[in-house]
């Protein structure tokens, strides 16, 4: 919701500057950015009173004081008679009419509402329709403005299974399924209830004559409807938080002051429709009770001159307002105590309790972890959602797409993409787990912590490993130490399905822990690390480009100083470098080093010249040694 | 030295793994609470609306119970979990307090967008025991947010809303760049809770509160795009050792 900030100081006998309202506006919890004078508020749904210029300032008035600045229509209006009929009093126990008629249609807008549509971007329609949107922004009550010629039958009010299309004011199609609340008239739906009017009853730029109604609406009555419909509604917003159930008439003498000030009426009626009004409750003062919930020492007078500062009446107990539907218990008074004298000044008072060992549970998922982290693994966390169903699936009701729609029952389709897609990205030794809860259903749902690992590509990337493959074997001498406890059954992925063209083995398994037998979890070690939060360098989307050098090196006592000025070799466009081959030849007494160098840029794809620049750069000092070289360079 | 048999080849270090980022992320939250006093319970990531919503004091009418905020599974008899919440209120059904517990692990919410996941990982505590006040919720966020984020950090608490705690707070921090972040939610429990757990709420009082994994691992490591966590690119969790 956005409001002027020129507006809102209107509203408070003190003028604060911008930043005070800002602090304060923080301190009562009405979160807002500001844009010039523009201040975009974002409010807790429970503070349905705070959506307008008074209902902000009510709030603010604890602070800033309030003006009564708001000026209402002070002349006689006539009783109206309407043929209306209430079915449904449970969704709209309040309703108020005002029929009002002007002489001409044709006006110039006043400074403030001219500013209204200027300042905050809203577009004109009709000069009712403009000042019923007018009314909202200042006081927090919609209204809906009907043509006042279009009603002629009976107008009804109810809750009713609909089917039927139903043309807006805007001039949308929608269709109506279910139970609405609508107004009907001579069996037509005109206007969805708290969320918007139809075009059949709609004010344009002539109408003179019109039918205002404002309505207190259930928010369970009203909640859910323009998102079914797809109609973006500031009244649904509001009847959905709840408006003040007792300001319907106050709300309709003030759209007329608002016409009075623009054109001549011919004629004005009122007539107010009340049933089944639920009057504000009260609860019993107790301040002890303030104090035991916050922690504070507050004075019964200093706690009922706050409250009484919020507009609650203070008798043998508390009345809430008319507009708070949202306090109800000690609890919401202790908010309001909180908001008034802010958090920063409540005390703090530790707690004691004892220090918890690590349990069991835990234990055994560490283990597993620590085993797997020690030999090269990185864990992944993938989303549960697939499009595949099976018997046992749990399925989504509500999917964001097709592709979601159940919950997967093993980890391996997951783990395949992961080992895919970072194939795709040049990886060539891959060792990936992930450790998730699975969901199936049989008579109930069954709930089974699982492991899952994958492995391809080479063994590691160093001389000794670099030719070798991730294979059964190495998952055998990793997993199974004692032939009793073979529990983990190692399967290899066909690549025949899978979109890849890599030809390196998949090997995979997948086990509940409560499968692996305690034996085995007895061997492990639990090795939980201090965590290091180092500052993440964002991932590079550019192509890498990897040279292999292959160092011959005739002088045996240079070999070392080769070694360690390859090591040293660093820089930012290198994403990797290892030694993948050293070969000691002992025919010809000659030391082969086999190097490998992955380039890749964070801002570009890198050119063949950058990359043989940078090259040339690292070749030049091992080149430089005496009896090192590079055969056919 | 020209002797083959004398030149040692270059020593190999074996390449560690590593932890998911959020994962290193939760258990090191799960720890800190654990060194204050709180032990951890464990439950289910599919949840009746019973215990996500309404043991919670979360209404039918609420817009969180609409289908286009929450997953429905298995012709609306359940609900994927829209926090941990319901993980303490099966525990405090089988406990009598003193109770300090926490719940982590996945929630789901139907988004997909830029900022938004339809799973992400929360870290939630509830302490519920006689005499427990605002004051003392204070000071145990103050000492989860020193922990985090240093003993100089400023805080601020601002009047938030969620049914299952009243009064409510958001609780923000003064990041480097003098912009408020918004770090965790936390409240006194409501009384109703209490009494949907079958404990005296004249008797006992309770203060909870609630994290977001994501959030504090994007602080902690500097991770600006929240989806980077769930590519499964080496290339980024390799960063995490």
């Amino acid at each position: 919701m956005k409001i002027n900030y020129q507006d809102l100081i209107n509203f408070l006998s003190e003028k604060p500057s911008k930043e005070d309202l800002s602090q304060k506006l923080f301190q009562l919890g009405h979160e807002h950015e500001i844009n010039g004078d523009i201040f975009d508020m974002e409010l807790t749904p429970n503070r349905g009173d705070c959506l307008s210029l008074n209902g902000l300032a009510r709030d603010l008035a604890v602070f800033f004081g309030k003006s009564n600045s708001i000026d209402l229509f002070d002349g006689d209006i006539e009783p109206l008679e309407i043929n209306f009929e209430n079915l449904s009093p449970n969704d709209c126990p309040k309703i108020s009419f005002l029929e009002i008629e002007i002489e001409d249609s044709k006006v110039e807008y006043k400074p403030y509402l001219q500013n209204y549509f200027y300042t905050l971007g809203v577009n004109k329609a009709n000069l009712f329709t403009d000042i019923s949107n007018y009314i909202s922004y200042e006081l927090g009550q919609p209204t809906h403005c009907f043509e006042g010629e279009s009603i002629k039958k009976k107008l009804i009010f109810e809750n009713r299974e609909c089917n039927a299309i139903f043309k807006t004011l805007l001039g949308s199609e929608v269709s109506l399924k279910d139970r609405n609340c609508v107004f009907s008239s001579n069996n037509e739906i005109i206007s969805l209830a708290g969320v918007m009017g139809g075009a059949s009853t709609a004010c344009s730029l002539n109408t003179k004559k019109v039918l205002v109604e404002c309505a207190y609406f259930n928010p369970e009555s009203i909640i859910g409807k323009s998102i079914k419909y797809n109609l973006v509604s500031d009244a649904a917003h509001k009847f959905e938080r709840g408006v003040d159930i007792a300001s319907q008439e106050m709300v309709l003498r003030r759209f007329a002051k608002v016409v009075q000030d623009h054109a001549k009426i011919k004629s004005i009626k009122l007539k107010s429709f009340t049933e089944g009004y639920k009057q504000s409750p009260t609860i019993p003062i107790d301040v002890d009770k303030i104090n035991k919930i916050l922690g504070t020492s507050l004075g019964r007078n200093e706690y009922l001159k706050y409250l009484k500062a919020l507009n609650f009446e203070i008798a043998d107990e508390i009345k809430v307002p008319s507009f708070r539907h949202d306090i109800e218990t000690n609890n919401d008074l202790a908010e309001e105590i909180a908001r008034v004298i802010g958090y920063k000044n409540i005390r703090s008072a530790p707690i004691n309790l004892s220090k918890i060992a690590n349990d069991s549970y835990d234990n055994k998922i560490t283990k597993l972890e620590s085993l797997l982290v020690d030999n090269g693994f990185t864990e992944v966390i993938n989303f549960p959602f697939t499009s595949k169903k099976k018997k046992e699936s749990i399925n989504i009701d509500n999917p964001l797409d097709s592709n979601r729609s159940s919950f997967r029952t093993s980890l391996k389709d997951s783990l395949i993409n992961n080992l895919l897609y970072n194939e795709r990205r040049q990886k060539e030794s891959i060792k990936l787990f992930e450790i998730s809860d699975i969901y199936t259903k049989d008579i109930e749902i069954k709930q089974q912590k699982k492991l899952g690992l994958i492995v391809s590509g080479r063994l590691a990337n160093n001389y000794n490993d670099f030719s070798k493959k991730l294979d059964n074997k190495y998952l055998k001498n990793l997993l199974i130490k004692d032939s009793t406890e073979d529990v983990f059954k190692i399967i290899e992925i066909n690549r025949n399905s899978l979109d890849t063209k890599k030809k390196d083995k998949i090997y995979y398994v997948e086990i509940s822990l409560e499968n692996i037998p305690k034996s085995f979890f007895s061997k492990l070690r639990a090795n939980k690390k201090a965590i290091n939060f180092v500052t993440y360098k964002p991932v590079s989307d550019y192509p890498s480009s990897t040279r292999d050098f292959s160092f011959s090196i005739e002088d045996l006592g240079q070999v070392n100083k080769v070694i360690t000025l390859l090591d040293r070799v660093s820089d930012e466009m290198i994403k990797d470098s290892f030694i993948f081959d050293f070969f000691k030849n002992n025919k010809t007494k000659i030391v082969k080093i086999g190097y490998r160098c992955i380039f890749q840029s964070y801002i570009k794809t890198l050119s063949d010249e950058e990359v043989n620049a940078k090259v040339q750069e690292i070749l030049d000092p091992i080149l430089k040694i005496e009896g090192v070289s590079i055969p056919g360079m | 030295m020209s002797n083959l048999d004398n030149i040692n080849p270059p020593s190999i270090s074996s390449e560690l793994g590593r932890l998911h980022p959020i994962n290193q992320t939760k258990d090191y939250l799960l720890k800190l609470l654990a060194d204050i006093g709180f032990e951890e319970v464990h439950g289910p990531e599919i949840e009746t609306e019973e215990f996500n919503f309404d043991m919670l004091n979360i209404k039918k009418s609420h817009p969180a119970r609409q289908m286009h905020d929450t997953f429905y599974a298995e012709d609306k008899q359940n609900v994927l979990r829209t926090h941990t919440s319901p993980v303490q209120i099966r525990s405090m059904l089988e406990s009598k307090p003193p109770i300090a517990f926490t719940s982590a692990g996945k929630v789901y919410r139907k988004d997909d967008d830029a900022t938004h996941l339809p799973m992400f990982h929360q870290v939630e505590g509830i302490y519920v025991d006689e005499n427990v006040t605002f004051a003392n919720l204070k000071d145990l966020i103050h000492k989860i947010l020193h922990e985090l984020f240093g003993d100089n950090v400023e805080t601020r608490f601002r009047p938030s809303y969620f049914p299952f705690t009243e009064p409510s707070v958001e609780v923000d921090i003064l990041s480097e760049n003098g912009k408020w972040l918004e770090i965790l939610g936390c409240g006194i429990v409501n009384p109703i809770v209490l009494e949907n757990c079958n404990l005296d709420s004249n008797k006992f009082s309770g203060l909870a509160f609630g994290l977001g994994v994501e959030r504090i691992a994007m602080l902690k490591y500097g991770v600006n795009d929240i989806r980077e966590f769930y590519k499964s690119n080496l290339d980024f969790l390799a960063q995490f050792k």
